[in-house]
């Protein structure tokens, strides 16, 4: 055999080899139902972020109502403060305005002091009253 | 089979590229479902070899194309954008593979080992004879030969060179040389197999 007897059978079993490998070598077949659970998968991924964005959600305004909570009980003990400040004040000027008022306008003075409480009160409510009104007329 | 150019000759994609465009993301995904999943499952199998987890995979690339679909920027074709992913889920899982195996008991493995040296070394099925032949290739020619004849059937010759280079992020001439050089392999292997007549052979399986 000569060298070209060679090269030609060596095209034909090239050929041959071409051949077999076309038939032999197919395309695995995508499997069945492959589309479907695909669109399962991504139905899963969106529940997913849903629910990943609902518990975001939900920590976020856990932790705003926690801050609330914070306001709404350090306002408390602030009230509770200027209650109390306020008592211990009131007692205090009560302490000295009695004997001075005594002194001053005899023993029925002493009534003078809730008389004036009284006169104080009622002229506020009146003026809460009187603006209620005029925002209800303006209102009407 | 769908072909990722267009009957009008229009640059390839650029209908799924002009969807997107349009904000259209889910009929745009639903486009390139259709005409990549074959090739993505494909793809997948060349490289994982193993048709479980190459399904697995195929999806899993596909669910990250879907999720970053929206944000694709045009820098690469969106072919090879598609490839690039999916080689990369295929990466991943070839690497968990191997964290696996590594965890795996030896004394397991052996006798899963004896048990294979114990089953028939010779197929009656000739062409599983040339597929094992295929399989036993060094990787870079086995996937090159391997996605070459998966695709020829939807392309032409030079087209399907094109197609495998892009599906495995290489040149085209890497491709043809790594053909040539599977081709030439698989002929020497197949002449040590002792055969008459390797050509008649091979003419069988054609």
């Amino acid at each position: 055999m000569n060298a070209a007897d060679d090269s030609q059978s060596g095209d034909g079993l090239e050929r041959a080899l071409d051949r077999a490998l076309q038939r032999n070598l197919l395309a695995p077949a995508l499997p069945s139902g492959f589309r479907q659970r695909l669109q399962a998968a991504m139905i899963r991924r969106v529940e997913h972020n849903q629910a990943t964005l609902s518990a975001a959600l939900e920590r976020e305004h856990e932790a705003q109502l926690a801050e609330l909570r914070h306001d709404y009980v350090r306002l408390r003990q602030r009230t509770l403060g200027t209650l109390i400040g306020v008592a211990f004040a009131a007692g205090l000027l009560i302490n000295f305005a009695l004997p001075w008022i005594s002194a001053h306008f005899g023993q029925n003075g002493v009534f003078a002091l809730p008389a004036i409480g009284v006169a104080v009160g009622l002229a506020l409510s009146v003026r809460v009253w009187w603006r209620r009104s005029s925002l209800a007329r303006l209102l009407s | 089979m769908q072909q990722s150019v267009r009957a009008d000759g229009g640059p390839p994609d650029q209908d799924i590229v002009e969807l997107l465009r349009g904000g259209a993301v889910e009929t745009a995904f639903e486009r390139l479902v259709s005409r990549y999943e074959h090739k993505v499952y494909r793809l997948c199998c060349s490289i994982l070899r193993d048709p479980d987890e190459a399904q697995d995979a195929a999806q899993e690339s596909l669910l990250r194309v879907w999720k970053a679909l929206p944000k694709y920027d045009q820098r690469a074709s969106l072919s090879t954008w598609i490839y690039t992913i999916t080689r990369n889920r295929c990466l991943t899982a070839i690497e968990r593979r191997r964290i696996q195996e590594s965890l795996a008991d030896p004394a397991v493995e052996l006798e899963v080992e004896s048990g294979q040296a114990n089953a028939p070394q010779r197929d009656e099925d000739q062409g599983a004879i040339l597929r094992e032949l295929v399989e036993e290739l060094p990787d870079r020619y086995r996937k090159a030969l391997t996605l070459y004849y998966y695709e020829e059937r939807a392309y032409y010759e030079e087209r399907a060179v094109g197609e495998v280079a892009q599906m495995l992020g290489v040149p085209e001439g890497t491709v043809k040389t790594n053909l040539q050089r599977a081709r030439a392999l698989l002929l020497e292997r197949i002449r040590t197999l002792g055969l008459a007549d390797p050509a008649q052979w091979l003419e069988k399986l054609a």
